[in-house]
């Protein structure tokens, strides 16, 4: 499958780098590059950023004190535009230094990866610009950390109290408007800072981790089924891409290939779940421009779509879809005849609502040009899901590296990728277009629950061994309503697991918004907010 | 695209739910567990440590050996009933919403849930809350770290289709506005201190509800060093309200709970 690339970059960073590298191990896509010295970390991770052309896709820190191996970090690159391949750049720190040089300044994106590394292991990048606590707000003890090996899970720490220093915009007319962590409509708990000259946005820095509810860590003392459940509740909307992440990493763990049919029906239930959750941010986008007569209608099919989800998996939010191994709900024949008809009368419902929308001049101008996203600072933060694709970055993990059944629905033609190409680069990456391509998307998921539809008969899953090699990991990764979700899994001994980390969509897109905002008026942050669709629990976890 | 004429693109009609016998429960939801009336004489270790929130439990000298499920915990994952698919299945009807935490728990299936619709409770609950604030009901909805699940269902209360503004409800934007807290996740450390303060500036009479099996009990993220085990650690909770997350017809059914309560009390 993807071995020829894999060779490829082997070569090429072996020929460039063979006295520093230890040695170099592949697992299935994934390239791991052991490194010898720490002090070359810069030059690698610049190396496979800058020249191999990758996006930084997350950072993982293990404590593996108890093997021998210390502290272990691991950087991993992604690669897109057809070749499947993930970059692992690996070392270990010992008991004693517990610090490493920072990569932000060369990728930015890894910034929040190391304060939330220094948070949650104590070790420190050292030239990381912004070295203020992450994920453990001001009231946590400083020498709590939560991830390594000998800190029990229930621990109680006591409140300490101390400030958060937010970045201070000086100078005359400059107001502060705090906001948050208690919003004023159904939102998640998250804190914004704005620093306003008149009505103007000169500064926004968002304060998050509310909802830090200590998932990764809590993963540990889990049994491997009930992390499944754990996993499609690190965002309640996004269930089923999470679940298919992690279960995929335990599948590759356990070397077992799902049956075809499986794969289809996580592949249908994981666009019903983009469907319903896109119709909510452009239902979103309509309330929060006051058009409330477009966000009911939308909102009316969400609440079908909702209840399709119920009828074919006994939840409206598509819970307990998948198990390890495949999925627990079967699609039958009269599923598929429900499926087909109540999609056949949404999509024609949806496609009137969206040219009474697109007919609306004042509608149209509250999107236009508010929040723009510059292409260099999406691709500087590693922005991944919509909001890259609507800045004409064409990252999309279903196209990149292919899981269930997505290598189905390819773009074939040469003219059909000409088409996506062009209108990729004509994307502005304001409101307007973000709009844009959640329709457009809408439209794709349609096609792609039809052509899935037509069901393989072998079964609904695979029995995976008993018992689970000790200490192998592997990455799994889908594409949510967001963008990409990545879970990397380490199994334990006696069937336990050892490290969880999740980074999702959120984590990465996040950041954005302080720059989609600026120069912006404050009536239109809400705005911008639900076109970006963020999840605060998933980037909290 | 064929032109099409303006009444096809704006109307749908009235969509809004006027009887729940139309708009039913599917028969394949999860709402939550039931045990059947034999006794159980299989492996009870073994169903017990199938569920990942330890909502089922079992007195000890019990003979024949009952199992009872605390709803504040359970999740409808559904493990216990693939266990022992004899003894426990999980039925359509939701759990219901209840005053008192040890109402959560039940041995055998026989609480008596409301037969009512959510149109008439919606009209009983209009009416109650005519007779005690003259006008409406106003909520307050604060997320102490849950997964946005419960999140949807709250926002879906809204929506046309349940559109809970008719019968005088409404959300509000400050705690200072409102009469009630919708309370939901496990309270995380992190939002410990700000569910207070809002709990503070509620002006009373106050009632707190507890929305989902996270917010009763710490559901499936439990009591660790990130989060403190249900909202009831933090502020005093009124009505429970079960369910992961529990769907709009519950929800209401615990307002009514919950406007009961106030009227009940003397305010």
């Amino acid at each position: 499958m993807n071995k020829i690339w894999l060779e490829k970059y082997k070569k090429e960073i072996l020929g460039k780098f063979e006295n520093k590298i230890d040695k170099i191990l592949e697992n299935y896509n994934e390239l791991h590059l052991f490194l010898k010295n720490e002090k070359d970390i810069p030059e690698i991770c610049n190396y496979i950023y800058n020249d191999l052309d990758t996006r930084l896709v997350t950072m993982i820190c293990t404590d593996e004190r108890k093997l021998g191996n210390g502290f272990v970090i691991r950087h991993v690159f992604g690669k897109e535009n057809g070749e499947d391949v993930f970059i692992f750049v690996t070392l270990k720190i010992t008991d004693s230094i517990l610090s490493y040089p920072s990569i932000a300044m060369a990728v930015p994106a890894a910034t929040l990866h190391e304060r939330e590394i220094q948070d949650m292991f104590g070790i420190i990048p050292t030239n990381n610009p912004d070295t203020r606590p992450l994920v453990l707000h001001d009231h946590w003890d400083k020498d709590v950390f939560p991830l390594r090996k000998d800190f029990d899970l229930n621990t109680k720490i006591p409140r300490q109290e101390r400030e958060y220093s937010f970045l201070k915009v000086q100078g005359e007319g400059i107001c502060e408007i705090p906001i948050g962590p208690v919003h004023a409509g159904i939102i998640e708990p998250g804190h914004f800072r704005f620093s306003v000259m008149g009505e103007n946005i000169i500064n926004l820095e968002t304060r998050l981790f509310y909802a830090h509810k200590g998932i990764e860590k809590l993963a540990e003392s889990m049994k491997i089924e009930d992390v499944l459940l754990l996993s499609e509740r690190i965002s309640g909307d996004e269930s089923v891409a999470n679940s298919i992440a992690f279960c995929q990493s335990i599948e590759k763990i356990a070397s077992v290939t799902i049956p075809k049919r499986a794969q289809q029906i996580r592949t249908i239930f994981g666009e019903l779940e983009r469907l319903y959750n896109h119709m909510g941010s452009l239902a979103g986008i309509s309330s929060d421009v006051g058009f409330p007569f477009g966000s009911a209608r939308l909102n009316i099919l969400k609440e079908r779509l909702m209840k399709l989800n119920e009828s074919l998996s006994g939840s409206r939010i598509l819970f307990g879809v998948n198990r390890i191994g495949g999925v627990r709900c079967d699609i039958t024949d009269e599923d598929k005849k429900i499926i087909t008809e109540s999609l056949e009368s949404i999509l024609s419902d949806f496609e009137n609502i969206i040219i009474l929308l697109n007919s609306k001049s004042s509608f149209i101008d509250r999107l236009k040009d508010t929040g723009i996203i510059s292409k260099q600072f999406a691709q500087d933060l590693g922005v991944v899901g919509v909001a890259a694709r609507c800045v004409g970055i064409g990252v999309d993990t279903r196209r990149d590296h292919p899981y269930s059944a997505y290598l189905l629905h390819r773009k074939e033609t040469p003219q059909e990728v000409m088409q996506h190409e062009i209108s990729m680069q004509k994307r502005k990456g304001d409101v307007l277009s973000r709009f844009e391509v959640r329709v457009q998307e809408v439209r794709e998921s349609f096609d792609i629950i039809r052509l899935s539809l037509n069901l393989e008969n072998d079964g609904l899953y695979i029995n995976i061994p008993q018992n689970l090699e000790p200490f192998r990991s592997a990455l799994g990764y889908a594409e949510s309503h967001r963008g990409q979700t990545v879970h990397w899994v380490m199994t334990g001994e006696n069937n336990s697991i050892f490290r969880y980390k999740v980074r999702t969509a959120s984590f990465f897109n996040w950041p954005i918004i302080e720059q989609a905002v600026l120069n912006d008026i404050v009536p239109d942050f809400p705005l911008v907010n639900k076109s970006l669709d963020l999840s605060y629990s998933g980037n909290d976890l | 695209m064929k032109k099409k004429s303006d009444k096809e693109i704006l109307g749908n009609g009235i969509e809004t739910v006027r009887d729940i016998d139309n708009w039913h429960i599917s028969s394949n939801y999860k709402g939550s567990i039931s045990f059947n009336v034999e006794p159980f004489n299989g492996n009870t270790e073994q169903v017990l440590d199938s569920c990942p929130t330890r909502a089922l439990s079992t007195a000890k000298d019990d003979k024949p050996v009952t199992i009872s499920v605390d709803h504040g915990k359970c999740i409808m994952c559904g493990y216990c009933s693939q266990i022992a698919p004899e003894f426990i299945t999980i039925q359509s009807k939701p759990a219901s919403p209840v005053k008192l935490k040890k109402q959560l728990s039940e041995y055998s299936n026989s609480q008596i849930q409301s037969e009512k619709s959510f149109e008439e409770i919606g009209n009983e609950l209009r009416e109650k809350i005519k007779k005690m604030f003259g006008r409406s009901l106003a909520i307050r909805e604060v997320d102490a770290g849950s997964c946005n699940g419960c999140e949807i269902e709250i926002t879906a209360l809204n929506n046309p289709i349940y559109d809970i503004e008719r019968f005088g409800i409404h959300f509000v934007a400050s705690p200072r506005h409102a009469d009630v807290l919708l309370v939901t996740g496990p309270a995380s450390k992190n939002m410990e201190s700000a569910l207070l303060q809002t709990y503070e500036a509620t002006p009373g009479p106050k009632i707190v509800i507890a929305v989902g099996a996270c917010a009763c009990s710490g559901g499936i993220f439990g009591d660790t060093y990130a989060t403190t085990g249900g909202i009831d650690k933090v502020v005093p909770v009124d009505v429970y309200i079960p369910g992961c997350p529990p769907r709009p017809e519950v929800l209401i059914q615990g307002l009514l709970l919950a406007v009961d309560r106030m009227i009940t009390n003397g305010i």
